[in-house]
């Protein structure tokens, strides 16, 4: 009895104890910010990192030439430069072709180094030769050389297709190529367009690691490319492990790398020989959790300053002590769900029986309109931004979202509509469909369940429609989903993607365009439709013109051959959020470094 | 016995190659796109990224042969190859986690096997009667609630509400002492590189970050430990020589603790020379409830991402314990117990 | 001791009743599960049907009776599907494992010589492999699914099986009977069969009844990391893992979302429990010295 009693006696303290969390009225460590975050940081190299979690490492270490003005994306400020090259003051010349940037004088790098033009142009060059398959120098090779790469320029320079293949000779012609781009003019750097394109400032600007100046000295000490024309083959496309930046850093930026324990956590003290104000946090820390619980528990203590959230569980901390949500930013993302125009029936289980005998789907369901019209007016759109994003965020209108140009919150969108969607499937293949049915699995990677409720919604709602309709959602590893993809065995399944630089470019291309990201896992008959229907050519003049309205207009009709062809079925643009102890100040949101901080400006204090 | 232990070890590098090639040929039973998503984590990265060309230069395609051969033979060379999801080279993630996994490991094992046999020994003590359902019971409910709610519990109650038992493997102000200058890491176990240093403040504060994820290991194990010494010492309690003992008039209590319980230790020993892989290798989710940064965590990370050579050196690694602990269960068996010879 | 002693004597035990209540009881659901949660397609029952498409648990209402979990995921529904899955994957995977331990443990210890000696490094190179990287890399492998998941615990769950079956067999192969029915010519496999199994198989009993509760644990964490069954499937294990992100509640209520914690945590630990109790009771009937 004495026994049992201790035993309910326990249970009854761990009860009440597990109800309440302590909670702090001071500021806890006034000078070190703490943020928790998710996954890990990919490289410390800015020219080689390519990833959310690295770019925020990179823009608090790093600078470049120009920066954002803070808290808008349309307008900049310089950074490393003195001035933003405008037609106006003179520094953009030659109807757009010429860009000129004075560099700031005395500015250090953390490990002494002095900054100069030399180092800018290094930089730049650095990175075109170091150009890492799957890297972030597509974007400046478009502007700069009209081109996707490295391996474009080699092949048209000197028919080599390999460019670690280049001999010195070979390689150094292509450098020749490559210089003729950038040059140094005094205290001035000089960039060379074959052809005006208005994307150039909103690739260099800062929060985009490409355009980070590192020291050319200290850079060649640690073993990165040699400053030498000869020997592109030897520095084109290093491997993470051989790259001399990778885990070192030396920066001019307001934080320098104190640690970094790959996988686990990043420390950065404060640049007290910063070229502007010092910072006034002396250190940042960065911890990588992946339990949401324990990050949440961390924040409510006041042993972190920011903590990473996935938006589903909002409603935990909406009412927390000491804790500020903050929700609704702009989030520059389109999310959609791929349809294959081409899908390739052989040893695909998806497809089922493969041909249109109420069994399968045939390779080429997709390519009908009216399948992809019916599939389009069968999504729950409203339910998805009610219920699944709990009302923040909104249906994409396709693939340009809010507020890039082209954007118009009054275009024609798909709403639900299961009776249009039935007219539609009555009139693909000749009716054949209606009468003979199908069935299709459409997929979703695990572990998301923001996706695998889209396809739900597909599959409840076009079951509804036609009892020989069937349809079959499968979560599948990522693995295997990007090898569906690449094998365009791929059905329909949905998928994202976020801004790299601020410009409607960045979407029309990886998802209109027949060579794009996306366009390339659309099969053979959408490549064919792109370049025959003039979308290859529109998404091209999208960046050929230079006048903002005419702009405007390309990128309004490419969201309107979106919606008319029903190209894609275009779901949701998702809002952002920060989730922080409300004694943080100084925070602005950055929607290109997104999830990340610039800490520069931040400080602690209770109000 | 030595030519005992050295005939085990001479089979070890049969074992971990047998292993390796195990594991690797499950891996090449996937497509080079497949296990191109190592190194794709994210629809972000397809960018730009030419796919044949990369699996060309990681080798993906190549027969399997040639790509078991590049790894063992850079194996045999000390170079265990890059680790994709750690970022780093196999060694160094391994180095890095190891402590961490080995300090919780090794410190859960003491309340693990001592609380255990003292349940077990409760409960056969109490045969039959309430008090062994009673444990047994609790033992098996803690056996059976998912280690992710009762961690998490933890978690709440000892750091959210108490805040004695914060979770990672130590505080912020103990991180920056044990990475600057002055303070040698000589093992990476901080709990013993502290003592080292005769830093004591080190010391406290990782035993601190320790308790609450041991607690939680222990009470996860204890069914398992309770079962094993119940059952042993229900047998041995009716042998003869015990039997002898009370007839005798030897006090009860000097029966059971002093001739059963050292007897019914031989197969809990068994048992928990396995347990310590179990701990070491299969403590994913405490690690990362409590943020430890270990090989369990790790080691499903990288599984998960195809990591193959992480994944293949993690085999080894594991294979090497597998057969030392045996080989430790083994001998002790014959320290036990010097009745049985090994053979 | 004849099987139909064993049973009798189950039903005598007070423990073992419990435990064989609870089975019943679960039986009972599994097979009724169609008329007590009906499905509403019947062609893939499995799939447990969502009451609206947000994220946040709902609490038990007249509607669903358990409440929703996780994605709107009815918990009822889960359970009452989930315990077919849970005996599913319990007789599966232990039967299969089980026989193949069976069958490698008893040739391994019976012919003995170099087949033991190859077969036992085998069985080390199974165990050498971390269980928890092996299945994950395994289903990785193999898909996602409930079939795969089986395969890979199968593939590494048959181990310990073999080496409790081999030093069984080894130490009953020199006793009398087994000698003298080799002796009269009696052939290997009546032998093997007739009396070294039937006078060896009771410990592996025992074990596999533990085992049987067990593997509803493990399919669990295999949710935990996202590798085990598709979301949605009815399987105990998921329903506990939609549990993960809210059992500390929120919003200054930290069991506001109980019922996802502790409604499929208690059909776990019920399973595990009866099958436990019947093991614990199979050992102390089976003990020959108790007698």
């Amino acid at each position: 009895m004495k026994r049992s009693s201790i035993l309910i006696l326990v249970l009854s303290m761990v009860l009440v104890l597990s109800l309440t969390v302590g909670a702090f009225a001071q500021v806890n460590n006034p000078n070190t910010f703490t943020k928790i975050n998710m996954g890990t940081i990919d490289s410390l190299d800015p020219h080689y990192q390519y990833d959310n979690a690295s770019s925020e490492i990179y823009a608090n270490i790093y600078e470049n030439l120009i920066m954002f003005k803070e808290g808008d994306i349309t307008q900049y400020e310089p950074l490393l430069a003195t001035e933003v090259p405008t037609v106006n003051n003179g520094l953009i010349k030659n109807d757009g072709t010429t860009y000129i940037f004075p560099i700031r004088e005395g500015v250090t790098f953390h490990e002494g180094g002095t900054l100069t033009p030399e180092d800018v142009k290094y930089s730049f060059m650095r990175g075109l030769i170091h150009d890492r398959n799957g890297g972030p120098w597509w974007m400046l090779y478009g502007p700069l050389f009209d081109a996707g790469g490295l391996s474009d320029i080699t092949e048209q320079v000197v028919g080599v297709e390999n460019p670690s293949e280049l001999t010195a000779a070979q390689s150094a012609e292509v450098y020749a190529e490559l210089d003729k781009a950038i040059s140094v003019d005094g205290n001035k750097v000089v960039f060379n367009l074959p052809k005006p394109n208005p994307t150039f400032l909103s690739v260099v600007v800062h929060d985009n690691g490409l355009g980070a100046i590192i020291d050319k000295e200290w850079s060649i000490e640690q073993g990165a490319w040699d400053g030498s024309p000869e020997t592109i083959a030897e520095y084109y496309d290093p491997a993470k492990e051989s790259d001399p930046l990778h885990e070192q850093t030396n920066g001019t930026g307001p934080f320098m790398l104190n640690t970094w324990e790959k996988g686990k956590r990043i420390a950065l003290d404060r640049n007290d020989n910063y070229w502007r104000e010092p910072a006034q946090l002396e250190r940042v820390i960065i911890n990588y959790i992946d339990e949401w619980s324990t990050r949440k528990l961390m924040l409510q203590r006041g042993d972190a300053d920011v903590v990473y959230m996935d938006k589903q569980y909002q409603s935990q901390v909406e009412n927390l002590d000491g804790v500020e949500f903050i929700s609704g930013l702009p989030n520059l993302y389109t999310g959609y769900g791929l349809m294959n125009w081409t899908i390739d029936t052989k040893g695909n289980p998806d497809v089922h029986s493969g041909e249109l005998d109420g069994n399968g789907v045939p390779s080429d369901f997709f390519e009908d309109i009216n399948v992809r019209k019916a599939f389009n007016y069968s999504m729950n759109y409203d339910a998805f931004v009610s219920e699944v994003m709990d009302g923040d965020g909104q249906q994409a209108r396709g693939p340009i979202p809010e507020p890039f140009l082209g954007f118009d919150e009054d275009s024609p969108v798909y709403t639900m509509d299961l009776e249009k969607a039935e007219e539609h499937f009555k009139k693909a293949f000749d009716g054949e469909l209606w009468d003979k049915g199908f069935e299709i699995t459409i997929l979703y990677n695990t572990g998301n369940s923001m996706r695998k409720t889209a396809s739900d919604m597909l599959k409840y709602n076009i079951e509804q429609i036609n009892p020989n309709f069937k349809i079959n959602v499968r979560g599948i590893q990522w693995a295997s989903y990007l090898d569906r993809m690449i094998a365009g065995k791929f059905t329909l399944g949905f998928i994202g993607w976020g801004a790299d630089y601020a410009d409607p470019h960045n979407f029309t291309v990886p998802f209109m365009r027949s060579d794009g990201t996306f366009g390339n896992f659309k099969g053979e008959s959408y490549k064919e439709w792109a370049k025959e229907n003039g979308v290859d050519s529109l998404v091209n003049k999208g960046v050929e013109v230079t006048d903002r309205e005419e702009r405007e207009e390309i990128y309004k009709e490419i969201q309107n051959i979106a919606y008319e062809y029903a190209t894609d079925l275009y779901l949701y643009q998702p809002t952002a959020h920060i989730l922080m102890r409300d004694w943080v100040q100084g925070w602005t949101y950055d929607p290109i470094l997104h999830d990340g901080i610039y800490y520069y400006r931040i400080y602690k204090a209770q109000e | 016995m030595i030519s005992y232990i050295v005939r085990r070890l001479l089979i070890l590098p049969i074992i971990l190659i047998g292993v390796t090639l195990l594991v690797f040929s499950m891996i090449m039973m996937l497509g080079p796109y497949e296990r191109l998503s190592t190194y794709i984590k994210d629809p972000a990265e397809l960018k730009n990224v030419d796919v044949d060309v990369l699996v060309t230069k990681l080798g993906l395609n190549d027969p399997w042969y040639e790509q078991y051969g590049r790894w063992i033979s850079g194996v045999a060379r000390g170079d265990m190859g890059w680790s994709e999801s750690a970022g780093s080279t196999v060694t160094q993630a391994f180095l890095s986690r190891f402590p961490a996994t080995a300090e919780l490991g090794l410190l859960a094992l003491l309340p693990v096997v001592v609380g255990g046999v003292i349940l077990g020994v409760f409960a056969s003590v109490h045969h039959n009667d309430f008090w062994d359902h009673v444990s047994r019971v609790l033992a098996i409910i803690g056996w059976s609630v998912p280690t992710f709610v009762f961690g998490l519990i933890m978690l709440m109650i000892f750091y959210g509400t108490l805040g004695w038992f914060p979770p990672s493997r130590l505080d912020s102000w103990a991180l920056d002492i044990v990475n600057s200058a002055g303070f040698i890491n000589y093992t990476n176990f901080f709990i013993i590189d502290g003592l080292l240093n005769a830093n004591f403040a080190i010391v406290g504060n990782a035993i601190r970050h320790l308790v609450a994820p041991v607690i939680t290991i222990s009470i996860l194990w204890w069914a398992f430990i309770m079962r094993i010494t119940r059952s042993s010492m229900l047998e041995i309690l009716r042998r003869d020589y015990i039997r002898t003992a009370r007839a005798k008039g030897v006090k009860e209590n000097v029966v059971v603790y002093k001739h059963a319980v050292r007897n019914a230790l031989i197969p809990v020993v068994t048992v928990a020379g396995r347990m310590v892989l179990g701990l070491l290798g299969g403590l994913v989710i405490t690690e990362t409830i409590f943020n430890i940064k270990g090989l369990g965590q790790f080691m499903a990370q990288a599984a998960q991402q195809l990591d193959y050579p992480a994944v293949l050196g993690g085999t080894l690694y594991f294979g090497f314990l597998l057969i030392l602990i045996n080989l430790c269960v083994d001998v002790s068996y014959a320290i036990i117990d010097p009745r049985i010879r090994l053979e | 001791m004849e099987w139909q002693e064993v049973v009798i004597r189950l039903f005598k035990n007070k423990i073992s009743l419990i435990g064989l209540i609870l089975i019943i009881f679960f039986g009972v659901i599994a097979i009724g599960a169609p008329w007590i949660a009906p499905p509403s397609d019947p062609s893939e029952p499995y799939m447990v049907p969502r009451a609206g498409w947000g994220f946040e648990p709902q609490p038990p209402s007249s509607e669903h009776i358990f409440g929703t979990a996780e994605g709107q995921y009815d918990i009822f529904y889960g359970i009452i599907w989930g315990t077919r899955t849970a005996f599913r994957i319990g007789f599966i995977i232990v039967g299969i494992s089980s026989f193949i331990g069976i069958l490698v443990g008893t040739l391994a210890g019976y012919y003995g010589g170099w087949f033991d000696e190859v077969v036992m490094r085998i069985t080390d190179i199974f165990m050498a492999i971390p269980f928890l990287i092996a299945a994950i890399v395994m289903t990785t492998i193999l898909g996602q699914g409930l079939r795969n998941v089986m395969i890979a615990l199968i593939t590494f769950g048959w181990m310990n099986s073999a080496r409790l079956m081999r030093s069984q067999v080894l130490s009953i192969k020199e006793e009398e009977f087994v000698i003298a029915a080799d002796a009269l010519g009696a052939g290997d496999f009546r032998i093997i069969f007739k009396h070294v199994i039937l006078n060896t198989i009771f410990p592996l009993v025992i074990e596999a009844s533990m085992r049987m509760g067990s593997m509803v644990i493990t399919a669990s964490t295999l949710s935990f990391l996202g590798i085990g069954a598709p979301e949605g499937y009815a399987d105990w294990g998921q329903m506990i893992s939609f549990a993960r992100n809210w059992i500390l509640g929120g919003e200054g209520n930290a069991i506001k979302y109980w019922f996802t914690v502790v409604i499929p945590g208690g059909a776990i630990t019920l399973f595990c429990l009866s099958w436990n109790l019947i093991g614990d009771a199979f050992r102390d009937i089976l003990d020959p010295k108790l007698q």
